[in-house]
């Protein structure tokens, strides 16, 4: 178990296939959040391409922790393997960081809202997956 | 959890502003300073006002009524914020 800092914002890590969904999104969720969060994208395969990159996520991770722990979202299929293998391996050691299990667009915004006042990163992984809970229609 | 002594309130949205995400944030951020439970009910849909996806799915428009109720130690505080924020949103 890795030591938080409670007084700090926990961060948020958005992972997709696609390097424009996860960079529009941090963009979008900073925004509806007010800009006073950690959130940082990682999309895109190794070479720009689609896909997801190990190394980039735990980038990302390390990135958004400010001490708080980090909570991470993820598209589809392989992002979310890419994101398990990430944390199970200690690729990102030192950082308590969670993948939410949520839909990635509503989960983003509904982390970065509640990161932004004040919730920690439980209340912010819980947030994320009840996403899952809120009919458009 | 709502009582019919809680205090309640209908806003109408400024004409022409929608409830849409940055707006929708501001006020999901100001409900969540206070302790009490706030809700917004607006065409047959009732939000809590410190879920942001809740708030957005209300799918309020400009000049739509909503109605306001809080419930808690700091209700009327808290009703006086959040509609005078919605009556105001630009």
């Amino acid at each position: 178990m890795v030591g938080m800092d409670r007084t700090a914002s926990p961060g948020i890590v958005l992972v997709s296939h696609s390097a424009a969904i996860a960079e529009g999104l941090a963009a979008m969720a900073a925004e509806v959040a007010g800009g006073e969060v950690r959130i940082v994208a990682a999309g895109g395969g190794p070479d720009g391409t689609l896909g997801t990159d190990g190394g980039r996520v735990a980038d990302a991770v390390r990135e958004a922790d400010a001490g708080a722990g980090v909570v991470i979202l993820a598209d589809i299929g392989s992002a979310v393997l890419s994101v398990r293998a990430v944390l199970n391996d200690g690729m990102a050691e030192g950082v308590s960081a969670v993948l939410a299990d949520a839909p990635l667009v509503e989960g983003a915004i509904a982390a970065a809202v509640t990161a932004s006042v004040g919730g920690d990163r439980d209340a912010v992984r819980a947030a994320a997956e009840d996403a899952w809970n809120v009919r458009k229609l | 959890m709502f009582e019919s002594s809680d205090p309640q309130r209908a806003v109408r949205l400024p004409e022409g502003i929608d409830l849409h995400a940055r707006p929708a944030g501001a006020l999901v951020r100001a409900a969540s300073a206070y302790q009490s439970a706030i809700t917004l009910s607006a065409g047959g849909r009732c939000a809590d006002a410190k879920s942001i996806l809740q708030v957005l799915a209300l799918g309020a428009t400009g000049g739509t009524e909503v109605a306001v109720a809080a419930s808690g130690s700091d209700a009327s505080e808290a009703l006086e914020a959040i509609s005078s924020l919605l009556a105001t949103l630009s």
